[in-house]
């Protein structure tokens, strides 16, 4: 009784976020837009696809969807955002320590690599932080995604290939670690795509908050096609050097976008070194500031 | 029973408010008490750039000494939802400047809202409310 009545409050307050989003959109944006000419080059966030556009197709994801960050009021998925880690092991504390995210110690404060220096996020932050946009395209034997913000694009390969076994050694034909790691996928069924991906480079962080991985850590992400218009991603990492359980990094929800188009979004090092020394590093930061949700 | 009814009442009230964020990083570093107030500034360059447009501008103090101000504001494709563009400030324009000063009290910090000559009023998405609150009601989020 007591779950169901949290759980009724908590609904409530996902239905008037979710409703003030919805009203806010249609008085601000909809009724100017659609007096618009329209161009096919650009990126409409408040043009959206309708209702579920019908069953889902078998076995494909192929197309450009709008995450969570792209304006289009996808809603926001469960822990992806700002993940709650498992325990830590010492390694792993000793490692998470280290790190100052921006959340809590400003533009000036922090070591994040890719906030001070435009450094790739790597796999898997680059599937949560910033998830703007993304697009899935398929070969025979390989699926693409490509990711809006950074102009990424990840590899994985669908021909019955096993994952490395070892990453990071010394031989002649060892395999050095990879932002984006090493990617094989399947379909579970005709609707979920499974894949795994281990051989992750470790100077990059696992969350925006600062959450370490190994090269050794392995991710498996699970997109299920829903229907025509809503593709979900889970994302779990299991990296028994650093943490004592399974990390849920999340649950991220896309939708279709109608032309199909993304606006360019990235990095840029030369911006991001003017904005630090002309405004972010003055600035400084509070150190006493707790962690932000960002 | 009621007060426990008022307690999760306030926490799903605080949620919706807050589940629209998403923004680069927080406002730890600024004073959002109360905004310093340029009247009369003078834009001298609007960047519109990662992570955060910059706008530039000089503010001449009751002594008559120009401050070169420097102010943030929400990411760009965050400010067009509300009506931003590359364009919406200019060189030369002379406008009142309202902004989230840095508790470092450098001339620099986070930008509130723009009032043009004409009285049209342009806000921040992240921080553009009177109170420092979220100016853009969540438009795409």
């Amino acid at each position: 009784m007591r779950n169901a009545f949290i759980g009724a409050i908590l609904g409530l307050a996902a239905m008037l976020c979710f409703s003030s989003v919805a009203s806010a959109q249609t008085a601000q944006s909809q009724p100017k837009q659609a007096n618009e000419a329209r161009s096919p080059w650009k990126y409409y966030p408040m043009d959206r696809a309708v209702g579920d556009g019908g069953p889902a197709p078998k076995r494909d994801l192929t197309g450009t969807w709008a995450g969570p960050g792209s304006g289009a009021a996808v809603p926001r998925g469960i822990n992806a955002q700002d993940p709650t880690a498992p325990p830590l092991t010492p390694l792993g504390k000793q490692l998470y320590d280290q790190n100052k995210p921006i959340g809590k110690y400003s533009p000036a404060g922090t070591n994040d690599p890719h906030n001070r220096y435009c450094d790739p996020f790597g796999f898997p932050q680059n599937m949560t932080n910033e998830i703007r946009g993304i697009t899935i395209t398929t070969l025979p034997n390989r699926t693409f995604i490509l990711i809006q913000y950074m102009d990424v694009w990840r590899e994985i390969w669908t021909d019955g290939r096993a994952l490395p076994a070892t990453v990071g050694g010394s031989g002649k034909d060892a395999l050095d670690p990879r932002y984006n790691g090493y990617s094989v996928g399947h379909w579970e069924d005709d609707y979920t795509f499974v894949v795994d991906t281990t051989g992750l480079d470790d100077t990059t962080w696992t969350t925006k908050n600062g959450y370490p991985h190994s090269i050794d850590a392995h991710v498996q992400e699970r997109f299920k096609r829903v229907d025509k218009n809503d593709l979900t991603l889970t994302i779990t990492m299991d990296d028994p050097k650093l943490y004592t359980q399974q990390f849920f990094l999340g649950e991220e929800h896309f939708r279709w976008i109608p032309n199909q188009q993304l606006d360019d979004f990235t990095c840029i090092p030369s911006q991001v070194q003017e904005y630090l020394k002309e405004m972010g590093d003055p600035a400084g930061f509070d150190p006493n500031a707790r962690s932000q949700r960002r | 029973m009621k007060t426990k009814l008022v307690i999760l009442a306030s926490i799903a009230g605080l949620l919706a408010i807050s589940c629209p964020t998403f923004a680069h990083h927080g406002a730890a570093a600024y004073d959002m008490s109360k905004p310093v107030v340029l009247k009369d500034a003078v834009i001298t360059q609007f960047a519109w750039i990662n992570p955060h447009p910059l706008i530039k501008a000089d503010y001449k103090d009751d002594k008559g000494n120009v401050q070169h101000w420097i102010m943030e504001m929400g990411s760009t494709p965050a400010s067009q939802l509300i009506g931003w563009s590359r364009t919406s400030l200019k060189p030369g324009d002379v406008v009142t400047l309202y902004v989230w000063q840095a508790k470092t009290g450098l001339p620099v910090g986070r930008f509130n809202k723009v009032v043009f000559a004409d009285g049209k009023v342009m806000r921040d998405t992240q921080t553009g409310a009177d109170n420092g609150g979220r100016a853009d009601t969540g438009v795409g989020r």
